[in-house]
């Protein structure tokens, strides 16, 4: 396993203000990394610093082993890119689009282009677009064409930047199932997102960002571990607490939390007791509990100062 | 710092660097050392005077701040004076060369040989054939800095002259002349010619009227090449599908001379000697000599009207009993009307005192005091 | 990266309208002259308009000579001023830079599609002119005068008028150097076809104002209509050359500036 991009101490300063204030980024090879945080939190200047699209205050940027932006010509050309939602010409057609893109970069023949294209589109549901031109695509077709033009020369690593805006439940389970489709082929996926559900749906590994510092970055399964305890709802909560007492860490209505990593254990002595028990769980947090707890308030939240 | 990929600062410093070096050069180029040679003030008037066989080719410009108050017959020479004008000119000699008036949109250019010129206009696709004359209004040729060299110093005393270093015109380095005409009535204050010291040619020329500092008048060349230029280049045949025409200019002057009433002037007006010029209309006199020149000549009285009409709308004119009179840089000119008698003009580079004095001189009014 | 920048420069109906646009105006102004068959008075219009009407090859230099001073640079403006803030205004900068495509790599492949704008629409105006010229007035195909007063053959009027749209094209890298300059300094095309066209206002109104004499050789649109020395008998190389020298210096020092804003900036389009 080896590190596809890192980040040392990664600052972004736009006169006094922090935008993105040292971050220290890790992906691995092989990750579907969920580059979580709220609107205005510092994740699109972080993607673009990945990019060489903005240039570090200080800090280094690593990226397939290069150093950026220097290595861009050398690392770019391995990374596909959707950054803050598509953009294309809206007077061409989709393909004319990809074709113009595919032959800015280098290293790509033009005899293949025409192929390398359609695969593109067939990829991301395009293929019969035809003649269309972008200006009368939908929002989610639009979407598909950003997705199908990161996909244009096969990369290594897929950075997106809210890949699913845009699209209905259908496009967005399709795009979910290409991107899984695509980590099973070894490419290596960098989500940044503001919405938890979908990080937790695709990622194995997932950062946190909280007004430019990253708060938290662990593999998904590590963070929602079992707590040690088990969750019991049971119409009794008070003859449940009278007969495991002290192990009872709280009582919430019929639900209650339990010490003890072993449900089958505690099922057998409420059972035995003869308290009725509806439900049984390990307790585990959810992704969302975790992330709340690590990251403050949304920072678009603008409260008075006191 | 030094780990950023594109530092921004070398790269505006170089940008930087870049501008100044360009903005510097022609200051640098300007302040190049410039030769000065010994040579005397009267042997350069000389050489002057000499220099008009030399043939050159050229790119000239004058700037003349002078307004002229005059009628309509006379605007083409009043711009002359008032514009500022672009010249190329090829000169072979004195009788066979060409001037070209270049304008954004067009050129009129003078073509001379020996008997007369052609004068080609472009946008009115039209070619006028002139004789020679012994007297011709001003034209562009004129303001070329070595024929107006020529002009100013032909009767300069040497007494009059002085050496002013040397400066550099047209990239050659030409010596200071300086002529500060000696006539108490001089309206020049001096005149600077700057001349190419190899050949004789006059290279730029200055006039300054009394009581200023800047040239009134102030002509030079641009691009200045000396070798005589090939003879097709300063021959005209009108070109098919334009019109050909005599012109009649000189005979503007001839018929003003033939109209003006008989006067006899006196010799002598303030202070200058009275003088003859060949073709110039017997009825007009002139006084003076070198660069302090007057003209006298009494007008119709239809003439006399419209230029009183000029002088009324112009703010700079002074009017009052000894009449209306104006300066335009070193040119003065005044318009005296006397009761029951017929008026009278006087021009010329001198004060407007000394148009005054000379008025007070005239026959016809010197009895009515 | 040049052939991928002229595909999208070409194949954009707004750059053909523009061209359009450029050659509506000489057009109407031969129609007019045919119509009432009044000349320019001398020293008023543009140059060669009068000579038009005695000779109709000529409009190609008449049709250069009125969209010189407006039209065609607020055409290369618009082209240019839309080259990099365009794409940043559309987003597809970042697409671009990502592929990625070097800074410098790019700023050259737009210079090059401005330049091939300036090139088309200047031969293309000189093309209508000259079919609009031929039909509408009397041609004499066999030479014609020159300014000077002296008969051109054919072959010198045909190789005197491509100068003259070498020359007209050159002048134009200025303008174009300017909308490029601006277009890498905001994401606004709008902006930067503003900032071209606002220095060259500035440039025309200070020429005509004899307080910047002083100023007026370093002028971009100083030596514009020098093309017309190329028709002066022998040609008149002074202006020609300095005005080929001045707009080198202006594009020099636009295009390092250019490349020094745009290869250290942020793109944040």
């Amino acid at each position: 396993m080896s590190a596809v991009i890192s980040t040392r101490g990664l600052v972004k300063r736009y006169g006094r203000v922090r935008a993105v204030d040292g971050i220290d980024l890790d992906v691995q090879q092989g990750d579907v990394y969920g580059f979580l945080g709220a609107n205005g939190s510092g994740k699109t200047t972080t993607v673009r610093m990945l990019l060489g699209l903005v240039l570090p205050t200080s800090g280094e940027v690593e990226l397939l082993g290069g150093r950026m932006p220097r290595a861009g010509r050398r690392v770019l050309p391995r990374v596909g890119a959707l950054i803050e939602g598509p953009a294309s010409y809206g007077h061409l057609s989709g393909r004319e689009n990809l074709r113009l893109l595919d032959a800015s970069g280098r290293g790509g023949p033009w005899r293949t282009r025409s192929a390398r294209v359609d695969a593109a589109l067939d990829q991301v549901g395009l293929g019969g677009a035809g003649r269309k031109p972008v200006k009368a695509y939908s929002l989610g077709m639009r979407q598909r064409l950003g997705l199908a033009g990161a996909l244009l020369r096969r990369p290594e690593l897929l950075v997106l930047d809210e890949p699913t805006n845009g699209l209905d439940p259908q496009g967005i389970s399709e795009i979910r199932e290409l991107l899984l489709d695509l980590h099973r082929g070894g490419t290596t996926i960098f989500l940044s997102s503001h919405l938890l559900a979908e990080v937790e749906q695709l990622c194995d590994r997932v950062g946190v960002l909280d007004r430019g510092r990253l708060v938290l970055q662990d593999r998904i399964p590590t963070l929602v571990a079992p707590t040690g305890s088990t969750v019991v709802h049971s119409p009794a909560p008070d003859r449940v607490r009278a007969l495991l007492d002290g192990r009872v860490t709280a009582v919430e209505g019929d639900r209650l939390v339990v010490r003890g990593e072993d449900p089958a254990e505690v099922n057998a002595l409420l059972v035995g007791a003869g308290i009725p028990v509806t439900g049984l769980a390990l307790d585990r947090p959810t992704l969302e509990q975790v992330v709340l707890a690590a990251a403050g308030t949304s920072p678009d939240r603008v409260e008075v100062p006191r | 710092m030094s780990d950023r990929g594109r530092a921004a600062a070398p790269r505006w410093a170089a940008v930087g660097v870049l501008v100044a070096v360009l903005v510097s050069l022609p200051a640098v180029v300007g302040a190049l050392p410039v030769e000065d040679a010994d040579v005397f003030a009267p042997d350069l008037r000389a050489a002057v005077l000499a220099s008009d066989s030399v043939g050159y080719s050229g790119y000239a410009e004058s700037a003349g701040g002078l307004a002229l108050p005059v009628t309509d017959q006379l605007t083409s020479v009043a711009d002359l004076f008032s514009d500022r004008t672009t010249m190329r000119v090829w000169w072979r000699g004195p009788a066979d060369h060409r001037v070209d008036v270049v304008t954004t949109a067009g050129e009129t250019g003078v073509h001379r040989d020996a008997g007369g010129s052609w004068t080609w206009e472009y946008e009115r696709a039209t070619a006028t054939r002139t004789e020679a004359a012994p007297l011709e209004l001003p034209a562009a040729p004129d303001l070329l800095p070595p024929s107006l060299g020529r002009r100013l110093l032909s009767e300069a005393a040497d007494a009059e002259l002085t050496r002013i270093g040397a400066r550099r015109v047209a990239g050659r380095d030409a010596l200071g002349l300086r002529l500060e005409p000696a006539a108490p009535a001089a309206s020049v204050r001096r005149v600077d010619v700057w001349v190419d010291g190899d050949s004789g040619l006059p290279v730029q020329v200055e006039v300054v009227a009394k009581g200023s500092d800047r040239p009134a008048l102030d002509t030079r060349f641009l691009d200045l090449e000396l070798a005589v230029p090939p003879a097709e280049v300063t021959a005209f045949r009108p070109p098919p599908g334009a019109t050909a025409r005599n012109g009649r200019q000189a005979e503007v002057l001839r018929e003003a001379g033939d109209r003006v009433r008989p006067v006899a002037l006196p010799p002598e007006l303030a202070g200058l000697p009275r003088r003859v010029l060949d073709g110039a209309p017997r009825g007009i006199g002139l006084y003076g000599s070198g660069v302090t020149l007057l003209a006298v000549a009494p007008v119709p009285e239809g003439l006399a009207r419209a230029l009183d009409d000029t002088l009324a709308q112009s703010p700079d004119a002074v009017v009052d009993d000894a009449g209306a009179r104006i300066a335009a840089g070193p040119v003065g000119l005044m318009l005296v009307e006397p009761p029951g008698r017929g008026p009278y003009v006087l021009t010329g580079t001198v004060t407007l005192d000394a148009l005054v004095t000379a008025a007070g001189q005239l026959p016809e009014l010197a009895g009515t005091g | 990266m040049i052939t991928v920048e002229l595909r999208k420069m070409f194949r954009r109906p707004r750059t053909w309208a523009t061209i359009a646009v450029l050659n509506a105006l000489p057009v109407l102004v031969a129609v007019l002259l045919v119509v009432t068959d009044l000349a320019p008075r001398p020293g008023e219009g543009p140059p060669f308009l009068s000579a038009v009407l005695r000779n109709g090859s000529l409009y190609p230099l008449a049709a250069l000579a009125i969209v010189l001073p407006l039209f065609l640079p607020i055409a290369v403006a618009v082209i240019s001023g839309d080259a990099v803030a365009g794409e940043a205004q559309a987003g597809t900068l970042r697409y671009l830079l990502a592929r990625p495509v070097g800074r410098t790599r790019l700023l050259v492949a737009k210079l090059v599609a401005v330049l091939a704008f300036v090139v088309v629409t200047v031969v293309v105006v000189a093309a209508v002119g000259y079919l609009v010229g031929t039909t509408l007035f009397d041609a004499q195909p066999i030479g014609g005068t020159s300014v000077s007063g002296t008969s051109l053959t054919s072959e010198q009027i045909t190789g005197r008028t491509v100068l003259a749209i070498g020359y007209v094209a050159v002048s134009m890298l200025g303008v174009a150097a300017f909308g490029l300059f601006f277009s890498t300094m905001t994401d606004s095309p709008l902006a930067a076809t503003m900032g071209a066209l606002a220095v060259l206002v500035t440039s025309s109104l200070l020429f005509t104002l004899d307080a910047a004499s002083p100023i007026a050789p370093y002028l971009p649109t100083r030596y514009w209509l020098a093309f017309v020395d190329l028709f002066r008998d022998p040609i008149q190389w002074r202006d020609l050359t300095r005005g080929l020298a001045l707009q080198g210096v202006y594009v020099g020092v636009l295009l390092a500036a250019a490349w020094a804003n745009f290869t250290t900036k942020d793109v944040t389009s």
